[in-house]
């Protein structure tokens, strides 16, 4: 069964970045998103065998997210909060840092703004219970589809289409109501 | 439409799972409801600012390392469960069927195999899409609708080719369970016979080669160099002429 398990690994490393964008968002910091994606795939070379087709992405992005929750729980509750305000925050000033660091013109004041609206965003989307960010990532940042997303969360699409709805909800209502005069041309 | 329906409609909508006609009868309320409009541009403005400024994090090349790492080392052999007996058997069926040997485990309508069990899936996918209102998800004009359709539904998409030129119409596809596995199916009328063409799994590559239940026939086929299976109620010589056609499709 090594070629079942040859084809894990091309379909664990094909899929790495979006796996780590889901760790990363679920448990907020780089060190636990590495070790539960490398969890995941040591977890997922093991069952290769048992793999019976379907979708492939959705398969690993399931196991990768099992690996962040199994991560999640040992943790204890109020020190991860502690450790997903401090992130946002580093966040922040990461963003802030990496845009200011090889900035000589005169453009300053934008790329700040820009660094703070990214840092807001970023807060705010870490402030949402997790089943609804994780609906949100899945959707809007690695473009999964409903029934992919169902996979991934070992839910009904029902259950995805009404937190994609209350994760969407939450977060205009935190960013503000956009615009009009900048999103008009959208459609 | 209602805006209250409209706006339950309106995030499949805008998330392009809409089917064509609910996403006509939407459009129809849009044209005349500027507060639905206000909400759709509202969903876009969100997904633009989500997609324009939220990071999405790469894999560290530390980690890509860490992985490849791990591939190329020897798993410890996993403990054996009672589940993954007739897995494995399975799998040596399906190399059996790979190699082209001509040891096909015979069939038992009582046996417990991993062939029967999913010829039972089969009949039962087949059945269960002749008693729902429409057999397929997706309706073809023609095979360049089908084929597309199947991409990020599964791994592989199955050769699609129509054979209306020849009596069996090609009517649409659809995705059915074999055992856990998510399987595309073709589906194919030809005159009143209602046709499924499932494209088997690994661990359902033991089928029988050729089954009847209740009226039903089981066939299996090669459609692409795939296994596949096909399920119907035609006669002997109609299933002969698909089979050959599928098995010479290119």
């Amino acid at each position: 069964m090594s070629s079942a398990r040859a084809a894990v690994s091309e379909l664990a490393l094909r899929h790495l970045d979006a796996a780590y964008n889901l760790g990363r968002w679920l448990l907020g910091n780089e060190q636990d998103a590495a070790d539960a994606v490398h969890d995941a795939f040591v977890r997922a070379s093991r069952s290769a065998e048992t793999y019976a087709g379907g979708n492939a992405r959705a398969w690993w992005l399931a196991i990768v997210r099992n690996c962040c929750l199994a991560r999640l729980q040992t943790r204890s509750g109020e020190q991860r909060h502690v450790a997903l305000d401090q992130i946002a925050a580093d966040q922040g000033q990461d963003a802030a840092d990496a845009l200011l660091a090889h900035d000589d013109d005169g453009a300053v004041e934008d790329r700040l703004e820009q660094a703070q609206r990214r840092a807001l965003l970023v807060r705010h989307l870490q402030a949402l219970p997790p089943e609804f960010r994780e609906a949100l990532i899945l959707r809007e940042i690695e473009e999964l589809s409903y029934r992919e997303i169902a996979d991934v969360l070992q839910a009904p699409i029902g259950t995805v289409m009404s937190r994609l709805a209350r994760g969407r909800a939450l977060l205009q209502k935190s960013l503000g109501s956009p615009r009009p005069n900048e999103v008009k041309h959208g459609l | 439409m209602d805006c209250r329906s409209a706006r339950e409609l309106l995030a499949p909508y805008f998330d392009g799972e809409l089917d064509r006609m609910a996403s006509r009868e939407l459009e129809a309320h849009l044209d005349g409801c500027a507060d639905c409009r206000t909400a759709l541009i509202e969903l876009d403005g969100l997904r633009r600012t989500l997609r324009a400024d939220l990071p999405r994090y790469a894999a560290p090349q530390a980690l890509r390392a860490r992985i490849r790492a791990e591939a190329s080392k020897r798993l410890p052999m996993r403990i054996r469960q009672p589940r993954q007996r007739w897995l494995a058997l399975a799998a040596s069926w399906a190399l059996a069927f790979a190699a082209g040997a001509v040891l096909v485990p015979p069939w038992s309508p009582h046996g417990g195999g991993a062939g029967e069990q999913a010829a039972r899936d089969l009949f039962a996918g087949h059945w269960r899409a002749l008693a729902a209102a429409s057999p397929v998800d997706v309706v073809s004009t023609d095979r360049h609708m089908v084929k597309p359709w199947f991409a990020g539904k599964v791994a592989q998409a199955p050769l699609v080719q129509d054979f209306a030129d020849r009596g069996f119409d090609l009517v649409g596809a659809r995705i059915d369970y074999v055992g856990n596995a998510r399987v595309p199916v073709l589906v194919y009328r030809h005159g009143r016979h209602l046709i499924d063409v499932f494209v088997l799994p690994e661990e359902a590559a033991a089928v029988p080669a050729s089954v009847e239940r209740q009226g039903y026939w089981l066939d299996r086929v090669l459609l692409g160099g795939l296994p596949a299976a096909v399920v119907s109620d035609m006669d002997a010589s109609e299933r002969a002429r698909f089979v050959q056609m599928l098995a010479t499709a290119k």
